[in-house]
């Protein structure tokens, strides 16, 4: 019970930013894209947190400027837990399978992801946002089969998914009904880790000016843009850094909490 | 690396690794830079249409591709782009201008902000690694640990901000802009703290957790029980029979970090302005400028891969050819 009290505690931040970032949009107390202030304009009056380099409310501009970073990075790490689940599990059990990700894995090594999206987008110019989970997912996937693969060689051999396998089970409910249940811990773990690595990648994304496109409001987009007027209103920079600072560092503590304590194994019926 | 391979005790078995890790190596990066070049061919657009300017005609479009050599087969535009990386040609950018020229100033600058940006990662996640494995979860060691995994997932150019407001704007102890010297280099040392830092930070995050976890798994070890036995002191048993097993996983972490590192450089080298890659990446943007990505990925591809072979090579020296 204690432990369950540990990773409650440990989560409740992560869901507390993600919610309030979530729902955003309706607390904002000004539209994003009209000036309520002198460009820079220091925090007072209408504007809490002054405005940015169009005089636009920072506040606003923060409420608003997370949603999209955290939806594209949950669906990120959805299709990588999901695509990962599968593929580890299969590996577990057709050990060439398993083989093939893990020379897929050693190539991607040797690309940087934020190189491989910067790539990705100049070719395909019209990608999107599409484009950019796409890549995040081929980038994100071998990895956490890896992560997988750990935990499901035991679970593969232990005597029941061999008995199974000597019963002529086939491949599908081998992985469906036999290993991916027993692998559950893991696959939160790893849904927390994989989220912690698409907001950094998508939130590079933004900063780097391939993502969202002005005016839009997002977070790694407003450091950009107000980098320049630092001196004169420091939140309209320090706000979204700390935004995206403390859903890095939250979610991260949560998805540690979530890791099996003896490391990334099968949680197997007692 | 060749007399850290002559003192170790090489016998026929550790050679014929070596071979095979350099193959191995040279194979991967080679499917990479294949993958990269298909990438690049097989989505829509390309350097013609990119570079196009309003009011061109088609036909303006179609002699710029003639002229940029893109109405060749694919097959062929392959097997020139290939084999012209080993001789360090890597192609024409959308401008028409060779990449290796575009990239010969600038490449050496992120080479050096990378490269001290791992050593920084080196020297201090060992240290903190070290120091928090001594008393194994004492205050040090929960201090440590929390506080790496708090920075690992930081995002550098968040880093980069927080370091800018605090020891550039707001105490003035370093300069927040880089400034090209005449030669095309920094023009003065204190301008690669603030990047260096930002770059690094994270990636001690990662590193020291990776040197931790890696200590942790030595003390059950037949030779470091008997040296405990042996009452030899704790700092002793650490460095001199611990470290040495740990080695392979620390120098496989830290040569991943490489390629994070090059990642971090570019959004780095925005923040501060740095003439590295990063600038010339961030224009290949405005020009849509994919060959000049593809140039861009080969080097640091290959970059990474002489990093990962030095750690393959680690672990050939320090398991002597076993396991």
């Amino acid at each position: 019970m204690s432990d369950r009290v540990r990773v409650a505690l440990r989560t409740a931040p992560a869901l507390l930013l993600v919610t309030v970032a979530v729902a955003g949009p309706w607390l904002a107390p000004h539209p994003i894209d009209a000036p309520v202030t002198a460009p820079y304009g220091t925090p007072g009056g209408d504007a809490l947190l002054g405005g940015d380099q169009l005089g636009r409310d920072v506040l606003s501009r923060v409420l608003c400027g997370g949603r999209d970073l955290i939806v594209t990075s949950l669906l990120i790490a959805v299709l990588v837990t999901g695509i990962a689940a599968l593929l580890g599990a299969v590996g577990a059990v057709r050990p060439a399978v398993g083989r093939v990700v893990e020379r897929a894995a050693d190539v991607l090594m040797l690309l940087p992801a934020v190189l491989g999206i910067l790539l990705i987008t100049l070719s395909w110019p019209d990608g999107g946002r599409p484009a950019i989970v796409g890549v995040a997912v081929v980038f994100g996937v071998p990895y956490a089969v890896r992560f997988v693969a750990g935990a499901a060689a035991p679970v593969a051999a232990s005597g029941y998914v061999e008995a199974a396998t000597a019963g002529g089970e086939r491949l599908g409910h081998l992985v469906v009904r036999e290993v991916l249940p027993n692998l559950r811990a893991t696959l939160l773990a790893l849904f927390g880790l994989r989220f912690v690595a698409a907001v950094y990648l998508v939130a590079t994304t933004g900063f780097l000016q391939v993502g969202p496109q002005p005016p839009a409001a997002d977070w790694a987009l407003m450091i950009r843009e107000n980098t320049a007027g630092i001196l004169l209103n420091p939140w309209a920079v320090l706000a979204p850094s700390l935004a995206i600072g403390l859903l890095a560092i939250s979610v991260n503590l949560a998805a540690e909490a979530l890791v099996p304590r003896t490391g990334p194994r099968a949680v197997v019926p007692q | 690396m060749a007399g850290l391979l002559t003192r170790s005790r090489i016998g026929r078995g550790a050679a014929h690794r070596v071979t095979v890790v350099l193959v191995r190596r040279a194979l991967l990066l080679a499917v990479l830079l294949a993958v990269v070049f298909a990438a690049v061919e097989l989505l829509p657009g390309d350097a013609a249409t990119a570079t196009s300017e309003r009011g061109e005609t088609a036909a303006d479009v179609s002699e710029r591709r003639r002229l940029l050599g893109l109405d060749r087969p694919l097959l062929v535009r392959f097997w020139e782009w290939m084999a012209g990386l080993p001789t360090g040609d890597l192609g024409v950018s959308a401008r028409g201008v060779p990449v290796t020229e575009v990239l010969g100033g600038p490449f050496p600058n992120t080479l050096l902000l990378g490269g001290l940006a791992l050593a920084v990662t080196t020297a201090a996640s060992l240290a903190l690694g070290c120091w928090a494995s001594l008393r194994p979860g004492g205050g040090v060691d929960r201090l440590v640990g929390g506080s790496a995994t708090a920075v690992l997932a930081l995002p550098e150019f968040v880093v980069a901000v927080a370091l800018l407001l605090v020891l550039s704007s707001w105490t003035g102890w370093f300069p927040a802009v880089t400034i090209t010297g005449p030669d095309g280099g920094v023009a003065d040392w204190t301008m690669l703290v603030l990047p260096v830092l930002a770059l690094s930070i994270p990636q001690i995050g990662w590193n020291t957790r990776i040197v931790r976890a890696a200590l942790a798994d030595e003390p059950t070890a037949p030779h470091v029980e008997t040296a405990v036995l042996d009452g030899l002191p704790r700092h002793r048993v650490l460095l001199h029979h611990m470290l040495p097993g740990a080695v392979p996983a620390i120098a496989i972490g830290l040569a991943t970090s490489t390629g994070m590192l090059f990642g971090g450089a570019v959004v780095v080298e925005t923040v501060f302005n740095y003439p590295g890659i990063g600038g010339v990446l961030t224009g290949a943007v405005t020009d849509r400028d994919a060959p000049l990505v593809a140039g861009v990925v080969a080097l640091t591809g290959a970059v990474v891969t002489g990093v990962l072979l030095v750690a393959d090579l680690l672990r050939i020296r320090f398991t002597g050819g076993r396991a």
